[in-house]
């Protein structure tokens, strides 16, 4: 057992040193088993082609400049349908969150038009406004703006009373609370919501570009099994997680850390 | 500091479940002088913690009157501080923050108001923690905190709702005692609610018996001060004082 312990010892070691060795070690068996697959031909080539050839592809649509425009154009789509989904979920919210009256009126209406789904709205959008970004960013943002709105009316709620009585018996006023309790207190829940959306977000900006795009990484997928193109579709499909990963490591993670977790809101 | 006035205040409210009023509070007088330290002891449901949150102005009351310093109290304000059972610190907030945030919603400027915080702070010895954040913090500690937290923006009434029933009977001990320094330096007036009526005794000039939302008695608590444990668990007076609020509380 001792040598395995010691490999094992020097390896938390080291991926407490470089953290993201830590993400790209999982993947190798995967890689592996792909490969070796591939390699021994176990399907046809045409079917499921290997690394090398997905790699190959890559390479060639980045030199094209058709991947890095296509990336550009799915990222920008996200970003503002995001922007759009968090600046309107916000707000409305903390509104339902904290006004008894406005949860009222407004809980059931979201509950309805959650269920009815992002994709179901995309044949009446595309009559109203045409393939384009409008149609994609209404998709996007109304896909965010749910899992945004129901974490911050949860992270409100969930606010101790004897919070809010603090800040106005040190004198307050209600503009003030709002930003000194409302906002950091429900800020955990809004990270959740922001990850969910964007996760969310991410599947049906794809789904939207297979169905109305004529660019972007859905696009690119949709177009290659048109021209039946295998390996072009594993590379959009890679790329998706690849992307995803980074958002969530590089931008949400981050986050995360530096409020919730540091506050001791949410367990590490 | 200011005084505090309370003229037959009362409580009643209508119990949607049950469909019937409720009394929690009945005709409850009470004066306290400016830089005087009064316990309310009784037990769960004698309507205690109701009354401190009518002083408090969090919740309205629906007879009587409250004056603080002369002036009928209308919701919250700066001029009743609290320390809460729960504590209720800002967990986002270092504890030099939370110090400070009473003077930060006055407009006092960054320096200066993290001067005040650090005074505090070095008051109830917890300069080391200024800049870590509440939940690395003991439950000693943290309401150490919060008791500071309500001072450094000197109100003119400190309103302390059993704010050490949640640590540990040591630590207990030990921040009554801190309680009591503090106190005589700072001599701001207080309304300390509390069950525990050794706790009740040990820390007021003045302890009010309550039970069933109604006054009992009040009993002055003439024991010398600074006050310690050491000096008092064994005190004849502090023992017959005990005793006495103790039968009042549970006869009734």
């Amino acid at each position: 057992m001792t040598p395995l312990l010691k490999i094992w010892s020097a390896y938390v070691r080291l991926t407490a040193r470089w953290p993201s060795i830590a993400s790209i070690v999982p993947f190798i068996p995967l890689f592996a088993a792909w490969w070796i697959v591939t390699a021994l031909e176990i399907f046809p080539r045409v079917f499921l082609p290997g690394p090398g050839e997905v790699w190959q592809s890559f390479v060639s649509l980045t030199w094209k400049g058709i991947l890095p425009e296509y990336l550009q154009d799915s990222i920008v789509r996200l970003a503002v349908g995001a922007a759009w989904g968090i600046a309107l979920g916000i707000p409305l919210g903390i509104v339902i969150g904290m006004s008894s009256r406005a949860h009222a009126a407004l809980w059931p209406l979201l509950l309805f038009f959650q269920a009815i789904g992002d994709i179901a709205w995309l044949p009446i959008l595309v009559i109203w406004f045409g393939y384009g970004l409008v149609t994609m960013t209404a998709v996007i943002v109304y896909t965010v703006i749910f899992p945004v709105v129901l974490n911050t009316v949860l992270g409100v709620r969930s606010i101790p009373v004897n919070m809010h009585r603090a800040a106005l018996s040190l004198g307050a006023s209600r503009a003030r609370v709002l930003w000194e309790v409302v906002l950091p207190g429900a800020l955990p829940n809004i990270v959740t919501g922001l990850r969910n959306g964007l996760g969310y977000g991410w599947r049906a900006l794809i789904a939207a570009e297979i169905i109305v795009g004529t660019s972007g990484i859905g696009f690119l997928m949709f177009d290659a099994r048109r021209a039946g193109s295998v390996v072009e579709i594993l590379l959009g499909m890679i790329i998706l997680g690849i992307l995803w990963y980074m958002v969530d490591s590089w931008i949400l993670a981050p986050i995360e850390r530096a409020t919730g977790q540091r506050w001791g809101l949410v367990g590490r | 500091m200011k005084s505090l006035t309370i003229r037959n205040l009362s409580k009643t409210y209508f119990d949607l479940y049950a469909a019937t009023h409720v009394t929690a509070v009945q005709d409850v007088s009470l004066e306290v002088g400016a830089g005087e330290f009064v316990s309310i002891v009784g037990p769960s449901g004698c309507g205690k913690s109701t009354i401190l949150n009518m002083i408090a102005g969090f919740i309205p009351l629906t007879g009587g009157e409250i004056l603080v310093g002369g002036k009928p109290v209308n919701g919250p304000g700066r001029d009743r501080g609290v320390v809460f059972q729960s504590f209720a610190l800002f967990p986002w907030r270092t504890v030099l923050e939370n110090v400070a945030f009473g003077p930060k919603m006055r407009g006092i400027g960054k320096a200066e108001r993290d001067r005040i915080a650090h005074e505090y702070l070095a008051l109830a010895k917890l300069t080391e923690a200024a800049e870590r954040y509440p939940n690395e913090l003991s439950g000693g500690m943290q309401q150490r905190v919060g008791v500071m937290r309500a001072l450094a923006n000197e109100p003119d009434v400190l309103l302390m709702d059993e704010p050490f029933a949640s640590v540990d009977a040591q630590t207990r001990m030990t921040l009554q005692e801190e309680l009591t320094r503090i106190w005589q330096a700072k001599r701001p007036t207080v309304i300390f609610i509390t069950h525990d009526v050794a706790e009740a005794v040990f820390l007021a000039d003045r302890v009010v018996a309550l039970s069933k939302g109604r006054v009992l008695e009040e009993i002055a608590v003439d024991l010398p001060r600074p006050r310690s444990w050491d000096a008092l668990h064994e005190d004849a007076r502090f023992k017959a004082l005990t005793s006495r609020v103790l039968q009042l509380v549970r006869s009734a």
